[in-house]
């Protein structure tokens, strides 16, 4: 296990490098910062000496050089549009606003879809798979962005500000955009639940707990659940950078002043310094959540254990 | 009495009207009406800015958080002429000294007292001097005074309340261009660095910054101490709601009460609601086709003429657009046609015959500029989609259609905003190129509109030709007033026959609001205006 673990560390050091080494280049490919930070009336002259006040005339080579000796540190720069150091607004935006609707969101779609799914297979072709997979076809076809504004319709405004159409802060200000935000995956996870149900409860072994007279809960909950959740993990971390992405849409629909937005107005503004340590934190992130659902997969199936017996 | 000097006979008829009433309570009613000036006005914008020293930038969304706290020496009223702000008067006292006289008795939030050092502290900043004496940093900001104006010399301090300021050739504007600069303190400036203007500065405007939540809100509270008499709400919240249905939805649920930018369908439908309020107001935002029509001897032409060098072409494609259907299908009557250079509500506008929409003549035109089926004119249009909002790509996507219609081939090219900037920065706009784009102005004064022609500034694209430049610089120099405005008159109706670009539209932003709230006008200015804006008890 400690072997293992060393090893996905050494592989997410070369993945978060990779990354950002790749995104420090893309993003100079998309052109030139300067001429965002003056008047469109500029001349050419205020243009080039914009450029030399953010150090964007030295050579390229120069500038990674900089970036790989201070990124370590956390130190990625100033921003171009704020003048703050950028992995400090990065972080301001990701904890706690990002932070707790991913969370809320990712525990949602998650947790919810466990009993719908196994509902939904245990009650196969009845009334509640039906309106299972109904439901679940709805979420996973409707646009999250409009999704949103149809809740703020009827929680804030038709039943009388029930919910604040805006903003954060309390936990009421958290519902409709975290359901917003769960909405798709959880649909897919009910889908996924239900047919990896599907296929176990017809496995001998199902059939042998249930002829030496377990209780049908422990056969489903403690037998067929475990086999049948692979996937579902798997899905879940993966998720993860969808709750990520997919908080752009929902920061801008509910006025959530999370790293979504930041990004959303980093990247054509071509704020590099932010792009870079928005990317960071996501690489991080992305990497050590999926180490955590490879170690849960070994734990819960023997099988797909990746850290060798006795680890 | 000049027109030149009509902003001082304003200023005066300001004074007399304001309530110099500074730390006196704030009323309990408004025209019988009972207000609440213990409430809080909560008003959602689109965006939040990125930070709030003036000397950054003061486009439109910047405008409307900088100017609750920072004023200029040259205020401007509802009607959007300039009345005292800072500065009681300004005067030129010869054709190469301008003074300004200030305002008595105002301190900045912190207590620090305004004066010429002020003034003073502020013009080095904007021209770049002095740097090193005050201790402070030089920011990337959005206009290089130095640049645009080399011919502001000097400034001196006459006494404690009265500045000038030299230049070395006659300025008309000079009012205008320096005195719409929001001031920032001096002593605070030098004690916390510039960057400090950034988090949490101090103004001497009517609302005073309390806390900032970035990307979220910018709250405020009433500046007790604010020469202009108190406002009428004690606090003030600028909240961000980026998304249009969003912001209406917040305030058809009572939890805004003022929103700005309603899309033009959206204010159609508000204005049958009982409960809510719909005001517009004509904007100086210009949107046009800018063309290439740089001749090959031109700066940045790559040896090639533009394909829109001559100017009947330009014309043609002017004659090809029909306004009157663009503002009526797209903007609901939200926008207006303008065949000025200029912001019809800027101070030196006037107005020019329409163009007419006119396909026939446009084709006929454009033969005559021998453009023929052998010989076709094309055009490749830069779109900056998704920047200047839906309305926008819409109407270019139909002008592109009526261009068509008179036989120009044109290809559109979508490209961000960034990408566009680059393109017109490196000069690599291709010989047949145009691209759309809007245009405003932070001044008052037309000047900054017909500028656009006369220097290398990224939106030049047809430079002035010789007679109309030394009609532009007569303008700049020309210090009777009517006299200028005369000569103003002149190039407006010059450029309008030259036709430097297509142009589309004059946006009017429409703004929403809860029938609670009284007195909101919305100014033509790039900021909202709170001074006088109450709550219904």
């Amino acid at each position: 296990m400690r072997a293992f673990l060393l090893r996905r560390l050494v592989h997410a050091v070369f993945v978060v490098w990779g990354v950002v080494t790749v995104v420090f280049f893309l993003v100079r490919l998309t052109g030139d910062p300067a001429a965002l930070l003056v008047d469109a009336t500029a001349t050419r002259e205020e243009v080039e000496r914009a450029r030399q006040a953010l150090g964007l005339d030295r050579p390229l080579l120069v500038q990674y050089a900089e970036f790989l000796r201070a990124a370590p540190l956390g130190d990625f720069g100033v921003s171009l549009r704020e003048r703050r150091p950028a992995m400090g607004m990065v972080l301001e935006h990701f904890w706690p606003a990002t932070a707790q609707l991913a969370l809320a969101a990712l525990v949602l779609a998650v947790v919810l879809p466990i009993p719908l799914g196994v509902i939904a297979a245990t009650h196969r072709n009845g009334a509640l798979d039906h309106a299972s997979r109904l439901g679940s076809l709805f979420l996973q076809s409707m646009p999250s962005f409009w999704l949103g504004l149809m809740l703020i319709l009827l929680f804030a405004v038709a039943l009388g500000g029930l919910l604040p159409a805006f903003g954060s802060g309390t936990l009421s200000h958290l519902i409709l955009p975290a359901l917003t935000l769960a909405a798709a995956p959880l649909a897919q996870n009910v889908r996924l639940i239900r047919a990896g149900m599907l296929e176990v409860l017809q496995e001998d072994y199902v059939r042998t707990a249930r002829a030496k007279g377990l209780a049908e809960r422990g056969v489903v909950y403690r037998h067929a659940l475990r086999n049948a959740a692979g996937p579902f993990l798997t899905v879940s971390g993966l998720s993860l950078g969808f709750m990520l992405s997919g908080t752009i849409v929902i920061e801008t629909v509910f006025s959530w002043p999370g790293m979504g937005r930041l990004i959303v107005q980093a990247v054509p503004g071509r704020d590099f310094p932010v792009i870079q340590a928005a990317v960071f934190l996501f690489a991080i992130l992305f990497v050590a959540v999926n180490l955590v659902v490879d170690v849960l997969q070994g734990l819960l199936d023997p099988r797909a254990r990746v850290f060798g017996d006795g680890a | 009495m000049t027109a030149l000097h009509r902003p001082v006979l304003w200023l005066a008829l300001a004074i007399l009207g304001l309530p110099l009433a500074a730390g006196a309570a704030p009323p309990t009613s408004v025209d019988g009406v009972p207000i609440d000036p213990e409430a809080e006005l909560v008003v959602a914008l689109t965006d939040d800015t990125t930070n709030l020293d003036p000397r950054i930038g003061m486009g439109s969304i910047r405008s409307n958080y900088i100017r609750q706290i920072f004023e200029s020496l040259v205020d401007v009223d509802r009607q959007g002429r300039p009345v005292p702000g800072l500065a009681l008067s300004w005067k030129p006292v010869n054709d190469l000294t301008w003074e300004f006289v200030l305002r008595r008795g105002v301190t900045f939030h912190d207590g620090e007292p305004f004066n010429a050092d002020t003034v003073l502290f502020n013009l080095d900043r904007m021209f770049r001097k002095n740097l090193d004496k005050w201790g402070i940093k030089d920011v990337a900001a959005g206009t290089a005074f130095d640049k645009v104006y080399p011919f502001v010399t000097r400034w001196e301090k006459v006494d404690d309340y009265t500045v000038r300021v030299h230049t070395s050739e006659p300025s008309a504007t000079l009012w205008d261009f320096l005195g719409r600069e929001p001031l920032v303190p001096r002593a605070w400036t030098i004690k916390h660095g510039v960057e400090a203007l950034n988090d949490k500065p101090v103004g001497t405007g009517p609302w005073k910054l309390v806390a900032w939540k970035r990307k979220d809100h910018m709250a405020f509270e009433r500046n007790d101490g604010y020469w202009g008499g108190p406002t009428l709400a004690k606090r003030l919240r600028l909240q961000v709601i980026p998304e249009a249905a969003a912001r209406i939805a917040a305030l058809r649920a009572g939890q805004v009460h003022l929103v700005e930018a309603v899309p033009p369908l959206d204010a159609e439908v508000l204005g049958k609601t009982s409960t809510i309020r719909v005001a517009s107001s004509v904007q100086k935002l210009a949107c046009r086709i800018y063309l290439n029509g740089r001749t090959k001897d031109a700066y940045e032409s790559g040896g090639k003429d533009g394909a829109f060098a001559d100017p009947r072409v330009r014309m043609a494609l002017n004659l090809a657009v029909n306004r009157e259907a663009i503002i009526a299908k797209i903007f609901h009557g939200l926008a207006l046609a303008n065949a000025s250079p200029v912001a019809t509500v800027a101070y030196g506008y006037a107005a020019q015959p329409p163009y007419p929409y006119d396909p026939a003549r446009a084709k006929a035109l454009l033969a005559e500029a021998g453009v023929s089926a052998a010989q076709p004119l094309t055009l490749q249009l830069l779109l900056p989609a998704k920047h200047y909002g839906q309305a926008f790509d819409e109407t270019v996507g139909a002008v592109v259609e009526m261009l068509k219609a008179v036989g120009v081939q044109v290809t559109v090219q979508t490209l961000d905003f960034g990408t566009l900037l680059q393109t017109l920065t490196k000069g690599t706009l291709p010989p047949n190129g145009g691209f759309a784009a809007c245009r405003t102005s932070n001044n008052l004064d037309a000047d900054d509109f017909v500028r656009d022609w006369a220097t290398t500034t990224l939106v030049n694209w047809t430079p002035y030709p010789p007679e109309l430049l030394a009609l532009y610089q007569s303008t700049r120099r020309q210090v009777d007033a009517k006299k200028r405005l005369a000569a103003l008159a002149e190039l407006q109706q010059r450029v309008r026959d030259w036709a430097p670009v297509v142009s589309l539209y004059q946006e009017k932003k429409a703004y929403a609001h809860s029938a609670r709230v009284l007195q909101f006008v919305p100014t033509q200015e790039l900021n909202m205006d709170f001074r006088g804006v109450a709550l219904r008890r």
